[in-house]
């Protein structure tokens, strides 16, 4: 398992490395320059020799890239053109929220997701099932932002149930531990903070589910239907074992392999969804921050945001592999 | 009374009959075997007795009606489509789900009319069973360890280390050196014959009274098929548990079955003890079974005798002898109507079998 790790980590590195040199060529292939953002049109050349000179820019590629590399390591992303404030200190406010919203997005995913997969293939062919497939399909349809505006018009401004936006109602007094209101809450005791952020949670984190949600419905029920029709199935049920034991040990232990690979690739792609979630919630998360810096053409903020949800989608990746060696034994010995 | 009883068992998956009318008997002790070729029904017969089939809609399955005007059986293709709609009196669509009827009378309960809930308290307790595949049979994520104690666990209320300590002691029974080691590992980490050992540590971890062994050799090779048959004889011998073994293999028939019923399209064509069976094959296919046996004795290059044509998709005993479309002797009467299975000790079902003797 060690050496597994290992493997594993020296892969994600090789990985991000690559990346980074894809950011630094699309950096260096965006046209006009720097200089050419940063001095008035009148500049004369030896002025623009001076700035390129200053920022570097006249070293040898390898040179500059090997400085790229050195200020991401130590996070150092610039400022943002818009604010004006470092783009980490940007991210690092606003990453909280986002976790929050992702995280709150797959519970409701998964804690409805594989109960329904289950029961679509354990009912396969009656109006359950039907349903469900039909349900699932639906929700991969509506896009999230339309499904965000209806949720938020019916159930927070025609109803009243609950708040429109923001992470807590205006002037709540919060103790920050965490940056996730509702963990924060609980942690220092402050259970009607908590339950604020709870309910100002609900509505976008039902929006951003639902593509989630819609795709394991889909892998559970197929996962379970090939799980169920295999011969140690059969063998479980004439050991006489209880329905729960079977389900449990024998279906479910086997149909969560592809299951676990699908949330871990959806938990990346969720953030991606909360850039249209955050924005119509007015959510405060990087979401929000990612909408206003492609509005404004603020590539600074962009390449920083790219770059802090690559290393989140390769850092789950390797969860989730390594949540494979846990689940499948078989993949645990092999060499 | 034999431990096991098996009356008029009849299964049907929608509008196709896989067993027909098939009643057979297993003592203390003993060890009978269910032959015959691939979709003669034995497999589905084993599992009906274990309740393993997954569920009808509960509608019992009928005798087949015959048809208003029974065909010919050798009328070719015409015969052959318009069986389907002669053999079920009420059609309809089936879910894969399986109409079971007839008896399966252990030691004096019908398992066949058992509750489902029932059932699963006596399968793997009283009555357990080894299967054909032993890699697929086994939970590839689960320890083998736990697959074992699991089952005394579920019906032995054995936890913890007693019931670790009796999974090592069942491994050991069925020959698994270092037992304690191996409880940890799992099923993809053993040998196709160390899996199969597995299985029946398994299935005779509560003693059962009765095993079902579903073609447990014929994944192995050679040797270890004759291990596995060895340490079945000898659980038979030693705990006098009952064994239905199901089987196409001949050879395995001989090595161990005290009675044999061959099986064809559904239905028992001739049963007997084994020495007599093969003394004596009186019901043409038995014949042609033991005919298409590769001999030792002949020439290389002699080619096989196969038994021409395959099995029917549909059973119609009905109309005569499912097995003349195949059959070298078949005659008028062969074909006028069901032939009976005649005999007590020595049963065969065939009209032909005075000149076949």
């Amino acid at each position: 398992m060690l050496r597994y790790t290992v493997k594993r980590l020296l892969q994600l590195s090789v990985a991000l490395l690559g990346l980074s040199l894809l950011l630094f060529a699309w950096f260096k292939a965006l046209p006009g320059g720097p200089e050419n953002r940063l001095l008035p049109e009148n500049a004369t050349d030896s002025q623009r020799e001076a700035l390129r000179a200053a920022l570097g820019l006249d070293e040898p590629v390898w040179t500059q890239y090997g400085e790229f590399l050195g200020r991401i390591v130590r996070l150092d992303f610039g400022s943002s053109l818009s604010s004006g404030r470092p783009i980490a200190t940007e991210l690092a406010e606003r990453l909280p929220a986002t976790v929050e919203l992702s995280l709150a997005a797959m519970l409701i995913a998964v804690g409805l997701g594989i109960p329904l997969g289950y029961l679509a293939a354990k009912r396969r062919g009656t109006w359950l099932d039907f349903g469900t497939v039909s349900g699932s399909l639906l929700g991969t349809c509506i896009p999230i932002f339309f499904l965000a505006a209806m949720l938020k018009v019916v159930f927070a401004q025609e109803l009243g149930w609950l708040p429109t936006t923001f992470r807590l109602t205006a002037g709540a007094d919060f103790t920050d531990v965490t940056g996730l209101r509702v963990l924060d809450g609980i942690i220092t005791g402050e259970f009607d903070i908590a339950w604020d952020a709870v309910k100002h949670l609900i509505l976008p984190a039902i929006a951003l589910s639902s593509i989630p949600l819609a795709v394991i419905v889909r892998i559970t029920r197929a996962s379970v239907l090939d799980v169920v029709g295999e011969d140690y199935v059969r063998t479980a049920d004439a050991k006489g074992l209880k329905p729960s034991t079977v389900r449990g040990r024998h279906v479910m232990r086997n149909a969560m392999l592809p299951i676990a690979t699908i949330i871990g690739l959806l938990l990346g792609s969720l953030f991606a969804g909360a850039v249209l979630t955050e924005s119509v919630f007015a959510f405060g998360g990087i979401g929000s921050f990612v909408y206003q810096a492609t509005t404004e053409r603020d590539y600074p903020a962009l390449m920083g945001f790219i770059l802090v949800i690559a290393v989140f989608y390769v850092v789950i990746n390797l969860l989730v592999d390594l949540s494979y060696g846990l689940l499948d034994p078989r993949v645990r010995v092999r060499k | 009374m034999a431990l096991l009883e098996v009356e008029d068992l009849r299964v049907a998956f929608g509008a196709s009959t896989a067993v027909d009318g098939v009643s057979f008997s297993v003592a203390e002790g003993q060890v009978v075997g269910l032959v015959g070729e691939s979709g003669c029904g034995k497999s589905v017969t084993s599992l009906a007795i274990m309740g393993l089939l997954p569920k009808g809609r509960g509608r019992r399955a009928r005798r087949p009606v015959p048809a208003a005007a029974a065909e010919p059986v050798g009328s070719g293709l015409k015969a052959t489509t318009a069986a389907p709609q002669s053999i079920t009196a009420s059609g309809g669509r089936s879910r894969g789900g399986a109409d079971v009827d007839g008896r399966a009378v252990f030691d004096g309960t019908d398992l066949l009319s058992l509750a489902p809930a029932a059932m699963r308290r006596r399968r793997g307790k009283d009555l357990a069973m080894v299967f054909q595949d032993p890699l697929s049979s086994l939970n590839p994520v689960v320890p083998i360890g736990r697959q074992i104690t699991e089952v005394l666990e579920r019906h032995r209320g054995l936890k913890g280390d007693k019931a670790s300590k009796e999974a090592a002691h069942l491994l050991d029974r069925v020959g698994i050196p270092d037992p304690a080691r191996r409880l940890k590992e799992y099923p993809h980490q053993l040998s196709g014959g160390m899996r199969q050992r597995v299985l029946i540590a398994i299935a005779v971890a509560c003693a059962p009274r009765l095993l079902i062994a579903d073609e447990p050799t014929t994944a192995l090779d050679v040797t270890i098929q004759a291990q596995i048959l060895e340490l079945l004889k000898d659980l038979v011998e030693t705990e006098g548990t009952a064994l239905l073994m199901i089987t196409h293999d001949l050879g395995v028939v001989a090595g161990i079955c005290d009675e044999v019923n061959v099986l064809y399209s559904g239905r028992v064509v001739e049963s007997a003890p084994v020495r007599e069976l093969f003394a004596r094959p009186t019901h043409p296919y038995t014949i042609g079974l033991l005919g298409s046996i590769p001999r030792l004795d002949l020439p290389i290059h002699e080619p096989l005798t196969p038994i021409r044509g395959s099995i029917a998709d549909v059973i119609r005993w009905h109309d005569g002898c499912a097995f003349a479309p195949r059959c070298d002797r078949v005659a008028a009467s062969c074909v006028e109507g069901e032939p009976a299975l005649v005999g007590a000790v020595h049963a065969h079902r065939c009209v032909m079998a005075e000149e076949v003797a």
